[in-house]
């Protein structure tokens, strides 16, 4: 077989394999199975608080730990983030736990922080905690990207989008 | 897991092109896929090499949105066009146009601020524009 032609079956093989796994992440949608060892890696993240202080999420451990990927630009994250309040003052003294991580700038974060009275932390990450977002299922790295993980720090949902009260609800019920 | 709405990748829901429209002027331009829109205060363009120096004017004006937390915002939604003038193009050149943009879908995701870069190369004085280069082309284009 001539190179030409050798290059050519490749170069189809390839751009088929390409087409397939476009159409099947585009049937997919939105969240990938999320990886084992991402929920090690965000169990074991360390971020700065607003105030420049470093938190690790597994001060948490034990707890049912809300991780709520937002930042101040995203007008749907800021939507969302009441009703957050509200389940860790319904859920807090049963052991559920909300910890946000902002894809933003720390002032940004801890303005709004302030104006909404937010009643649970949240760190400040960048494009690295997008990154760890996308390992968590979130392949599009689209905000707001949710996981909550069980008393044993293993993933027990993803949300991409507004996750809504009565969705929470029961998810977070069947995990206390 | 439950079903979960279907989204486009950033670059797809926000396509970027450019063409040269003549030595001196590019045109850039944004197709914003049907249910997103994007932030008109966030889109910011650029020139590689930055000596070729690309001026952003005035955007044409977007929809307002009310925004709880910024107060009015402006939207652009369907096709954004630009023109950007360039302070020195040589017909002949190669730039690199860069744009960040920044946007939402409607059914309630934000993307982080998304940079696409396309290649245009300036068309000799008097020669018209150059052919639209696309950031990201369209996957059937291979079978063309």
């Amino acid at each position: 077989m001539n190179p030409l032609r050798i290059r050519w079956i490749l170069f189809a093989g390839i751009a088929a394999a390409a087409l397939a796994a476009g159409l099947y992440f585009g049937r997919q949608g939105v969240t990938a199975p999320s990886d084992p060892a991402a929920a090690a890696a965000l169990a074991g993240l360390a971020l700065p608080d607003p105030q420049g202080k470093e938190q690790r999420l597994d001060q948490w451990r034990g707890k049912v730990v809300v991780v709520n990927f937002w930042a101040t630009w995203c007008a749907p994250c800021r939507e969302e983030m009441p009703e957050f309040m509200k389940a860790q003052t319904e859920h807090g003294p049963k052991g559920l736990q909300f910890v946000g991580i902002a894809v933003d700038q720390a002032d940004k974060v801890s303005q709004f922080a302030d104006e909404i009275g937010l009643n649970y932390p949240t760190l400040v990450g960048g494009f690295g905690a997008m990154e760890l977002s996308k390992s968590l299922g979130n392949s599009l790295m689209a905000l707001p990207f949710t996981v909550v993980l069980d008393r044993k720090g293993a993933v027990a949902h993803t949300q991409l989008g507004i996750l809504k009260p009565d969705k929470l609800d029961s998810i977070v019920k069947q995990l206390l | 897991m439950a079903a979960e709405p279907e989204l486009l990748p950033a670059e797809q829901a926000f396509r970027f092109s450019a063409r040269a429209l003549d030595d001196r002027t590019l045109e850039a331009r944004f197709t914003v896929a049907d249910g997103y829109y994007l932030y008109r205060d966030k889109l910011k363009f650029a020139v590689e090499p930055e000596a070729a120096g690309v001026a952003t004017p005035p955007l044409p004006p977007g929809k307002v949105k009310d925004d709880a937390f910024f107060g009015q915002v402006e939207t652009f939604r369907g096709e954004v066009v630009a023109k950007l003038p360039l302070a020195k193009g040589t017909p002949g050149q190669s730039l690199v146009l860069v744009a960040d943009s920044q946007g939402c879908a409607d059914i309630g995701v934000c993307y982080p601020v998304n940079r696409q870069k396309v290649t245009v190369v300036l068309p000799a004085a008097g020669k018209g524009p150059g052919p639209v280069v696309e950031a990201h082309p369209r996957k059937k284009s291979w079978f063309k």
